[in-house]
């Protein structure tokens, strides 16, 4: 059965005509329908190339990294900072582990709304949508990682007398950072979204502002060549994600 | 069994040192569990004492206490004088399940200890590959921890403890989770490193074998709480080698603690708790 898969030509040409049926079914289905509602893949490739030509892609693009790299590398420090801190000092776990429990799982689009009305228009509200859509996976993650420490490796490093800032670097974050980078992975598409969901209820900008842009001018190529270029960043990032834990798979998992 | 206070010790003339590590009227409780009591000890400058005893009589418990991982309940324990409330430079541990970093290389686990204790880049680079070699360990310096065996990754965890060079080796259970072979391998060569560089060591074990042959003393826990039974001095030639397990005093010996144990081991299996 799966002998038929081992082989490289055939899995390669299967995969190929996928992606041509997928190019096929989208061109043919596309161009039949009214305009306002969808567009073929020719037309969404030509819109895309136009929105190239006078740069409103590109400036979409920048906003939309520059918003999201500010608001998620916020995030994945703070929450892995808090997340350590968390698993040392107790009153700090217990007092704020409900709390971490019931915001991670809210969807935290509801909170837009209120951020909004808190931070009003601008950068600082999209930065905070971004910042806690990508802050509760990481910070989930973490803790889960550093409660995992075993109290025997604790023992260990406090019999050769590490102190605090030693058990950290030798013992607390080598340990952890495999867990930070999964959280990281979760929290990359989730923050994702928080940049999208901003730009559409905060403020117009960036890729979430150049699709309602190109909805309002009935260009649904537009539409669909902004949402093709969120799509590669996602799986751009969905692949960042699985070379750094891959990085680190030389000692993890096969580790007693 | 003498039990020498310090003050003993002093008044007895200059000749005789205080005992590198005095245990008095030590006691552990965890709430209502009483784990040993009354425990009195003194382990001498360059001596190898074992301390065996059933599952679950203490030993590793005593043997923390002694290195300051845990404070006891009741009475002292004190090393060079000091009294032992927290690890103390001079005192290193081997740990029944080695604890070795898995993110860190067999040279880096090696100078761990090193690194806390403040040495500088130059003497760690120069110390580790001296004591990796002494344990065998030659050629696998940069290899991560589990691609070692589990003998291999002990050495590793033995290393680490001798480049401390310290003045008190405390042995938890180290050879219980390597095959047997390894194991008489491991004890052979960790009395060669002995002889090379005697000192202060407490070698718990669940082995009386192993007990018997590691110790010039052997001291057996008993009881629950347990206590002190019964020390017992180990007059087999030295250096100790393979020929020792054949040697008709080291079948006696072995007898007499396993005949002291038995009772105990046998209430232990029966024990429903």
């Amino acid at each position: 059965m799966n002998s038929l898969w081992d082989s490289r030509p055939i899995r390669f040409s299967t995969y190929a005509a996928g992606l041509l049926i997928g190019a096929v079914l989208w061109e043919y289905f596309g161009g039949k329908v009214n305009p306002s509602y969808g567009a073929p893949l020719s037309a969404t490739a030509k819109r895309f190339i136009f929105l190239v030509s006078n740069g409103q892609l590109q400036d979409a693009v920048l906003g939309s990294l520059q918003l999201y790299f500010v608001g998620f590398i916020s995030a994945v420090l703070a929450a892995s900072l808090f997340g350590l801190l968390m698993s040392r000092l107790n009153y700090l776990r217990v007092g704020f582990e409900n709390y971490i429990m019931l915001l991670y799982a809210t969807p935290m689009i509801a909170m837009v709304p209120f951020i909004k009305s808190v931070l009003e228009i601008g950068f600082a509200a999209k930065f905070t949508v971004v910042f806690l859509f990508g802050f509760f996976p990481v910070l989930y993650n973490t803790l889960e990682g550093a409660r995992s420490v075993k109290p025997e490796m604790v023992e260990v490093a406090k019999s050769f007398r590490s102190g605090e800032f030693a058990l950290w670097r030798d013992l607390l974050i080598p340990h952890t950072v495999p867990f930070i980078l999964t959280g990281i992975r979760q929290g990359a598409g989730r923050a994702l979204v928080g940049v999208v969901a901003a730009e559409f209820l905060i403020s117009s900008s960036g890729l979430g502002g150049l699709i309602q842009d190109q909805q309002g001018k009935y260009s649904m190529s537009g539409v669909f060549a902004s949402i093709t270029v969120l799509t590669a960043m996602g799986l751009l990032l969905m692949w960042i994600g699985r070379v750094l834990e891959n990085r680190m798979a030389a000692w993890r998992g096969l580790n007693r | 069994m003498s039990v020498d206070t310090e003050a003993d010790a002093a008044a007895s003339g200059q000749g005789v040192k205080p005992a590198r590590i005095a245990i008095s009227g030590a006691g552990k409780r965890y709430g209502d569990l009483q784990v040993f009591q009354d425990i009195n000890l003194e382990f001498n400058e360059r001596e190898i004492v074992t301390v065996v005893g059933p599952s679950g009589c203490g030993k590793t418990t005593l043997l923390r206490c002694i290195d300051g991982l845990m404070p006891v309940s009741d009475g002292e324990v004190r090393i060079e004088g000091d009294l032992m409330t927290q690890p103390r430079e001079g005192v290193a541990m081997v740990f029944q399940h080695f604890g070795l970093f898995p993110w860190k290389t067999v040279t880096q686990n090696v100078g761990y200890g090193l690194k806390l204790a403040g040495v500088s880049r130059a003497e760690i680079d120069e110390k580790v590959p001296y004591f990796v070699k002494l344990v065998g360990l030659e050629g696998f310096e940069s290899v991560y921890p589990y691609q070692l065996s589990g003998g291999m990754q002990q050495r590793c965890g033995l290393a680490r403890a001798l480049a401390m060079e310290p003045s008190v080796l405390l042995m938890d259970e180290p050879f219980a989770a390597v095959d047997a072979q390894t194991r008489e391998i491991l004890q052979f060569e960790l009395l060669r490193i002995w002889e090379m560089r005697p000192m202060t060591m407490v070698f718990v074990t669940h082995s009386i074998e192993e007990a018997v042959l590691m110790g010039d003393r052997v001291v057996v826990l008993k009881g629950r709480p347990s206590s002190v039974f019964e020390t017992i001095d180990v007059d087999l030639p030295a250096p100790r080698d393979r020929s020792t397990l054949a040697h008709p005093r080291f079948a006696e010996l072995r007898e007499h603690v396993w005949a002291t144990l038995m009772d105990e081991v046998r209430a232990a299996e029966f024990d429903v708790r």
